[in-house]
């Protein structure tokens, strides 16, 4: 359920269902309103009906032709008392000419049907009217009574109110299930997604399908194939590199020793050759190593690998160790300056990179040179650094330095080029930073990894 | 003094068979782990060298099986592979000391030395080193046969860099090995003692400073 490209099953679901939802909703209000406002209405037209009758009730024969009205002023009142509306009346001869009552009244056509109902307007109000035509000793007479709709607008805003208020309850609660319901039926997956993020990063044990919806099974199917596929291919690349070292050290090892053995038994113009080829053969294990560590360290970089806590004093002690012979060798004088440092990363390419500096720094610095490891932690970032007094790099070629087999054209002594590619490839995948400087006064290298402050590689 | 060699390269085998050879070492090869055992059921010997990368059962899994029954000679282990994790097991199996393929015999050759040294001085309590002896149950020195008069804590860092010798000794181990009668030993207080030993000692042995780390011990014109 990532937020990043802003899909979410939740909300397509919700958009989905929210139109037909809302539809149906619509419909049910329209029609709740129509069923229970006609009784409504009918029951305001039987009362409009109930008071033309009583007003027909006293529709008597007049003096002459006409029928006459012997409403008193009382009866009016009644007849026109209402809370909230106005009630009109008239009443006009069979011939649709006025008798009594509101004169303006307007007056159906006369053939209509007993009694009949009819909307119209009066004095600028829409009405209702109930018309009732009586027959008298003197003639036909139709009887009008209207009034006002503020009784029956009343009654349809709150019919309609009510039916509103339920089917929004109703649509409210239907898109709450279904929010918290995809919530609901999505915990198996969510129970999955905790799974592999409590992984190990170097886990690729496939992913259990006990528990797991059908809708996903699928593709966790699919994500337990990748994993082992990529599990085989990094195995796979393991036992060839092991295989590779193997292969390649081992001859090496037994031709260097018997080299060694055979310069120190030789007479000294022998002597002289067999010390050149076991020279050109360590060139060639160095060279050797330094390949498989780049090869391994690749494969760190893109596999992912266990890190570990990592006290850089510890790994500045293993990189000075093995080399004290070789800076006395070569007349330099080794050392190192401590203090407390940690980072997390992989312990042994620490170890590699910081051997590989530490041997280019040996081998740029003439006699009488020193060379110094130091470690420590600078503006809250851990960091090794390599100092020597040696011959420097040359500034046009700094960027070139890291390439493999790139060689500075200053270089002292003899070497494969690849100790820098090295100390490029671990510090990348420590998401470390290298600096590369001249000493103090112009004079050597000083070459400073620096880790992450706190490390999330 | 004898060492087994367990290797099944012949052409490794046979050059650190000559380098020990050299060395005055009296040096046997078997090519796998049961004859390995068998011989050293059958003879006395005071190392062996073994290769982690034995055909059938590997190097690591004959460490164990010597140690499980109680084997106490010391073990050099040889590997091709890198990485940090053959290291740790061998030595966590019990393994006295690790180099990897290719190494130079000379090395090879001077730890097994070491770790011989050690293993006699447990067993004899005497432990020699360059010109000096060391009598380590009654805490003297001697050079070239005249005692030297050392204190309690020269002495302790003066055993402390011989049973390690040739090999990187920090300050904070030194420090360590003082600190059974001494817990407010500074480091400085490290470099004063062993420049005192240095001075007693004078050319029997040779104690080299590197700089900021520690301090190695090494035979007198080495």
């Amino acid at each position: 359920m990532s937020r990043v490209n802003d899909f979410s099953i939740r909300r397509r679901l919700l958009a989905l269902l929210l139109i037909p939802t809302a539809a149906i909703a619509a419909l049910a209000t329209y029609s709740a309103y129509r069923t229970t406002l006609s009784p409504f209405e009918a029951a305001y037209d039987q009362d409009l009906l109930d008071a033309a009758l009583a007003v027909a009730s006293n529709i008597e024969a007049g003096r002459g032709a006409r029928p006459a009205i012997s409403l008193t002023p009382d009866a009016v009142k009644v007849l026109r008392s209402d809370s909230q509306d106005t009630i009109y009346y008239r009443v006009s001869g069979g011939d649709g000419r006025f008798l009594a009552g509101d004169a303006g009244l307007p007056v159906p056509h006369q053939r209509i049907r007993n009694p009949t109902f009819t909307d119209s307007a009066y004095q600028g109000e829409p009405i209702r009217e109930a018309n009732y035509r009586v027959i008298t000793p003197a003639g036909a007479a139709i009887v009008t009574v209207a009034e006002t709709l503020h009784k029956r607008a009343l009654a349809r805003r709150q019919v309609l109110q009510s039916s509103l208020a339920v089917d929004a309850a109703q649509l409210v609660t239907a898109l709450i299930v279904i929010w918290f319901g995809v919530g609901f039926a999505f915990r198996p997956l969510r129970r999955v997604e905790r799974q592999l993020a409590m992984r190990g990063a170097r886990d690729l044990d496939p992913v259990t399908t006990d528990g797991v919806p059908d809708e996903i099974r699928s593709l966790i199917v699919a994500l337990n194939r990748l994993l082992r596929a990529l599990q085989e291919a990094e195995q796979a690349e393991r036992s060839f590199l092991e295989n590779a070292a193997h292969q390649l050290r081992t001859p090496l090892a037994g031709m260097l020793a018997h080299l060694e053995l055979l310069a120190a038994d030789s007479a000294p113009a022998e002597g002289e050759r067999v010390r050149d080829i076991l020279e050109g053969g360590r060139r060639l294990a160095r060279t050797t190593h330094q390949l498989l560590a780049l090869a391994r360290s690749d494969t760190a970089a893109r596999t992912l690998v266990n890190l570990e806590a990592v006290y850089l004093p510890g790994v500045v002690e293993a990189a000075i160790a093995p080399r004290i012979g070789a800076a006395d060798r070569a007349q330099v004088e080794i050392g190192a300056q401590i203090e407390p440092a940690e980072t997390r990363g992989v312990r042994w390419l620490l170890e590699e990179a910081l051997g590989n500096l530490a041997d280019n720094a040996i081998a740029a610095t003439p006699p009488g040179g020193s060379v110094t490891i130091r470690c420590g932690v600078a503006e809250d970032r851990p960091f090794i650094e390599v100092i020597d007094t040696g011959v420097g790099i040359p500034p046009a070629e700094l960027d070139q330095v890291f390439e493999r087999f790139y060689r500075a054209s200053n270089a002292r002594k003899a070497g494969s080029g690849l100790g820098l590619a090295i100390v490029g490839e671990v510090a990348r995948m420590h998401r470390a930073e290298i600096d590369i400087a001249a000493g103090a006064e112009g004079v050597g290298t000083v070459v400073r990894v620096t880790f992450q402050r706190s490390i999330q590689l | 003094m004898r060492v087994l060699i367990v290797e099944d390269e012949a052409l490794i085998a046979n050059g650190v068979r000559q380098g020990l050879l050299r060395a005055g070492f009296v040096a046997d090869v078997v090519d796998n782990a049961d004859a390995a055992r068998a011989a050293l059921q059958a003879e006395g010997f005071d190392l062996a060298v073994i290769d982690i990368g034995l055909p059938r059962e590997d190097g690591l899994q004959l460490v164990r099986s010597l140690r499980a029954r109680h084997h106490v000679l010391p073990l050099m282990m040889l590997t091709a592979r890198d990485g940090i994790s053959d290291r740790v097991s061998a030595l966590d199996l019990g393994a006295d000391d690790y180099l990897t393929k290719p190494f130079h015999v000379d090395e090879l050759v001077a730890r097994c030395r070491a770790l011989i040294r050690r293993a006699h001085a447990a067993a004899s309590s005497a432990l020699e080193f360059g010109r000096l002896r060391l009598d380590i149950a009654r805490k003297e020195v001697f050079s070239d046969g005249v005692s030297l008069d050392l204190t309690q804590r020269e002495w302790s860092i003066l055993e402390c860099l011989v049973l390690s010798a040739g090999r990187l000794v920090t300050k904070d181990r030194l420090m360590s090995a003082v600190s059974d009668w001494s817990d407010e030993l500074t480091p400085n207080a490290v470099e004063v003692y062993v420049s005192r030993v240095r001075a007693k000692i004078g050319e029997a042995a040779q104690i080299r400073t590197v700089r900021g780390l520690g301090y190695q011990i090494r035979e007198p014109g080495k």
